[in-house]
């Protein structure tokens, strides 16, 4: 370490520290913990999840058995890997409203280059991120860079249009429909009795977290979204972590196609269309800064589940699909209006 | 009010606060606080950031509810329910917080509420708004301010003045102005003390903030001195040695420390040739290792657009950038701090530029050399990021309830401290310091120049803005005075006076130019 300008001794003529200037840490450390906001929003969303069980276990029993759980987390893991990439974007501030059709694009791109073969299901899954990543990278550009400087609802729903054309006027019907078989295995194959897709999505979670909590890739991310100008004035590169976070929203969207058509095993047109809205519910309902710079996935992942659960018992109650979007509705314009009435600033 | 109720109520407080109490979490911001304001009086609050000043004014002009305490209107005991039930009875504040519409015109924002209606259908009559907008301002001595333009496109200083004209506009029995100079120049608080003298011969009673003891003593007709949340003592005639112990327990000859002298042989750190930008104009400069280069002259004449020029947050048009002998091209920030560039850029709007609110103390410290130092393979090394912050806490003084506190909730000076040591960590060779005591109280100011001095006796090169002429002639070797985005003037040794400074910034502007000449 070379000698810093804080090293030298301090000039003694200087108002002396006041007394009692240091406060003492304040008592414990849950509540420290549950004196930000974001936090203590990660705990009511899972709070909500248990609760969503317990009702659906009261209207229709089983709902809350290992079974029932287990369906309700494998659905969730879909919204979640979506959402991943939607919470990226948001931390910045930024929103994608391509995730619909990098999905639905994805998910016939692994589809129809592979074949449905399992030797080529490899380099298909590659072919099909890097398909999403440069979208996603390409939404970035338009978004990030100065002289272009598109807003991001127009960036990306554009994109979105575009690719929904690409998609509907480039699919080949004669192609394989099937995803190959190692892929659905990916998805589905049980290790103690629950689904692999599960276990990929823990190792996603843990990796987002790390990335954002332990890197300096993470820290600038909030920084930029807590103060662009400030975080351009330090000297961060703000127009390539742009670029950056909105490629990762592309590869997360690109990523759930595929696990979706390993899933079910068949590609659909508009088969991405309820991962919209539900990526950025599960955003809002993790209780993530919709104006950026504060959240943690972990909150997302509450979100996605109690999400999925909301659904799930909507329609154990023989709710019709209008109904569930009008809830779906609602409940996100109440958290808006809850959540975005803590105060601005200290 | 009649003659004859000034008649009557001369000599009885106009309005009174007794007690008044107000905390804000745990944090005591006013503790049992009195102010009397007589009927056409200039009253000046000297303190501290924090001393409660601005918390008073908030609760007299009905923004802040007191926790205890009483407010008494003309012997009448009153509690207000905002800021609108204080204009009721003639009370009018002008906060430090700027309170326009950014989007509405200066015409919309005089008028907000009550715009001027067509007679026939009571729509708003947009002529007559912008026509009485225009008359207003003028009335007052202001022709350089458009009423149609956006508040948004007009700078600070006179979004600062609108603020005051619309203030004044309603005839107001009584005016707080909290620190209505820190972001205008010289000629504009002239012209607002004009107003004073106007309003006070009319017998408005005015109570106003100021960390600039030179405007307390040329207009205040008392003093009152607060410090840690309540008032000290009431005064006609106080030294500002005697003030400035009150405030803060110390004496002011500390306040301007000798400046460090110059080695006759020290490099040029820094070197500009032609330099031009949007608002910058052939601009050549030399800034030697050690020395303090102040830059001097009104607002909006290109200081900033030479800081933020050579930090490569304005891209220069034409020109060379020179540092230690080498020519550099600077794009960006990034390009700015690299090894072997080493600029800093300390700049003037900590809460919009600078700071990141809502992030803690130490996320804020460490943002510079985030990606230098502080990673290790893209990953943060927190441990290190822990001992610098701390040291950096410890050695600048910061007033923190520990680093992981948002540093939004630090006081001024203490927020100022945190972004100065940022760019402290990052070890630049040359610093570019914007305006960096505004705002900020005696202590800290205090304790800011003799960082600077400090450093610049460690050999970093300084550039040094400041809007405060004195502080300019205390502190600097050299002067530059810029003006219509040229360097104008430059004043060396002891031809740097304040008087200097200021007569080099104006000379020559043409009153039909319009910059600054409201007063007229």
């Amino acid at each position: 370490m070379t000698s810093t300008p804080l090293q030298t001794s301090h000039p003694a003529d200087l108002t002396p520290p006041p007394s009692g200037a240091s406060t003492p840490q304040s008592s414990s450390g849950i509540r420290r913990f549950l004196a930000s906001a974001e936090r203590r929003r990660v705990l009511y969303a899972f709070a909500a999840a248990i609760a969503l069980f317990a009702i659906g276990e009261i209207v229709r029993p089983g709902f809350g058995s290992f079974a029932g759980i287990r369906a309700v987390l494998v659905v969730a893991s879909f919204v979640g890997l979506v959402a991943a990439g939607q919470f990226f974007v948001i931390l910045i501030g930024g929103i994608d409203l391509s995730v619909p059709w990098v999905l639905n694009a994805a998910a016939i791109l692994v589809v129809t280059s592979s074949l449905g073969r399992n030797a080529w299901a490899v380099p298909a899954g590659l072919l099909t991120l890097a398909m999403g990543t440069m979208i996603g990278a390409l939404n970035g550009v338009g978004v990030g860079v100065a002289v272009l400087g598109v807003p991001a609802v127009v960036m990306t729903l554009a994109m979105n249009g575009i690719l929904e054309g690409l998609t509907g006027g480039l699919t080949c019907s004669s192609c394989a429909a099937y995803a190959p078989p190692v892929i659905q295995a990916a998805v589905h194959h049980p290790f103690f009795g629950i689904p692999a897709v599960l276990f990929f999505w823990a190792i996603v979670i843990a990796v987002v977290s790390v990335v954002l909590s332990l890197t300096t890739f993470g820290r600038a991310t909030y920084a930029i979204g807590s103060n662009p100008r400030a975080s351009f004035l330090a000297g961060l590169p703000v127009r390539a972590i742009t670029i950056g976070l909105y490629a990762l929203s592309g590869f997360f969207s690109a990523l759930a196609g595929i696990t979706l058509v390993g899933f079910g095993g068949q590609a659909a047109l508009g088969m991405g269309d309820p991962y919209l809205f539900q990526s950025i519910a599960a955003v809002v309902i993790g209780g993530v800064y919709i104006l950026g710079g504060r959240g943690h996935y972990i909150g997302v992942v509450a979100g996605s589940i109690s999400l999925v659960a909301l659904v799930s018992v909507l329609m154990a109650v023989d709710m019709p699909e209008y109904g569930r979007n009008i809830i779906y509705g609602v409940v996100i314009l109440v958290l808006l209006l809850l959540y975005g009435r803590e105060a601005p600033e200290a | 009010m009649t003659d004859a109720g000034h008649a009557a109520l001369a000599g009885a407080p106009f309005i009174e606060g007794i007690g008044l109490s107000r905390a804000y979490g745990g944090v005591r911001a006013l503790h049992n606080a009195s102010l009397a304001v007589l009927p056409g009086e200039v009253h000046a609050l000297v303190g501290e950031n924090g001393a409660g000043k601005s918390t008073l004014i908030k609760v007299l002009g009905g923004r802040v509810r007191p926790d205890s305490g009483e407010i008494r209107l003309r012997g009448t005991s009153v509690s207000f329910s905002g800021p609108e039930a204080a204009h009721r009875v003639g009370v009018q504040t002008v906060f430090q917080e700027l309170t326009l519409l950014p989007s509405l015109t200066v015409a919309e924002n005089l008028f907000l509420s009550r715009e001027p209606r067509s007679r026939l259908t009571h729509l708003i009559d947009r002529r007559a708004m912008g026509r009485r907008a225009e008359e207003l301002l003028t009335g007052m001595g202001i022709d350089h301010i458009d009423p149609l333009a956006a508040v948004e496109d007009i700078s600070l200083s006179e979004r600062q003045l609108v603020e005051i004209v619309r203030a004044i506009s309603h005839e107001p029995d009584i005016l707080f102005l909290d620190e209505p100079t820190s972001s205008l120049v010289e000629r504009e608080v002239v012209w607002l003390f004009e107003q004073i003298r106007r309003l006070r011969a009319r017998g408005t009673a005015m109570v106003f903030t100021s960390h600039r003891w030179n405007e307390v003593r040329s207009i205040a007709d008392r003093i009152t001195v607060f410090r840690n949340g309540g008032d000290v003592g009431t005064f006609t005639d106080i030294s500002e040695d005697d003030a400035v112990s009150l405030m803060t327990g110390r004496h002011v000859e500390t306040l301007y420390p000798p400046v460090p002298a110059l080695t006759a042989s020290a490099p040029i750190a820094l070197e500009t040739h032609h330099l031009a930008s949007a608002h910058l104009h052939d601009v050549s400069l030399q800034l030697h290792a050690g020395e303090i280069l102040g830059v001097g002259g009104l607002a909006g004449h290109g200081h900033r657009a030479l800081f933020f020029t050579l930090f490569g947050a304005d891209r220069a048009t034409s020109g060379t950038i020179t540092v230690a002998g080498k020519q550099v091209s600077i794009r960006s920030p990034h390009d700015a701090m690299k090894r072997g560039v080493g600029i800093a850029l300390v700049p003037e709007d900590r809460k919009t530029e600078g700071l990141l609110l809502r992030m803690s103390v130490r996320d804020n410290m460490t943002l510079a050399i985030l990606r230098g130092r502080l990673s290790r393979m893209g990953f943060l090394r927190r441990a290190e990021e822990k001992r610098l912050s701390s040291d950096l806490s410890r050695q600048l003084r910061i007033k923190t309830a520990g680093p992981h506190i948002a540093v939004g909730s630090l006081s001024g000076g203490n927020q100022q401290k945190v972004l100065l040591g940022r760019w402290l960590l990052a070890e630049p060779r040359i610093l570019l310091l914007y305006d960096v005591t505004r705002g900020v109280d005696v202590s800290t100011k205090a304790e800011i120049y003799a960082l600077i001095h400090r450093l610049a006796a460690e050999g970093k090169a300084i550039l040094f803005y400041s809007s405060d002429a004195e502080e300019l002639a205390h502190l600097t070797h050299r002067v530059l005075v810029m003006r219509e985005g040229r360097i104008a003037a430059a004043l060396e040794g002891n031809a740097i006076t304040a008087e200097a400074i200021v007569s080099a910034a104006v000379r020559d502007t043409s009153p039909a130019s319009g910059r600054g000449t409201h007063a007229a």
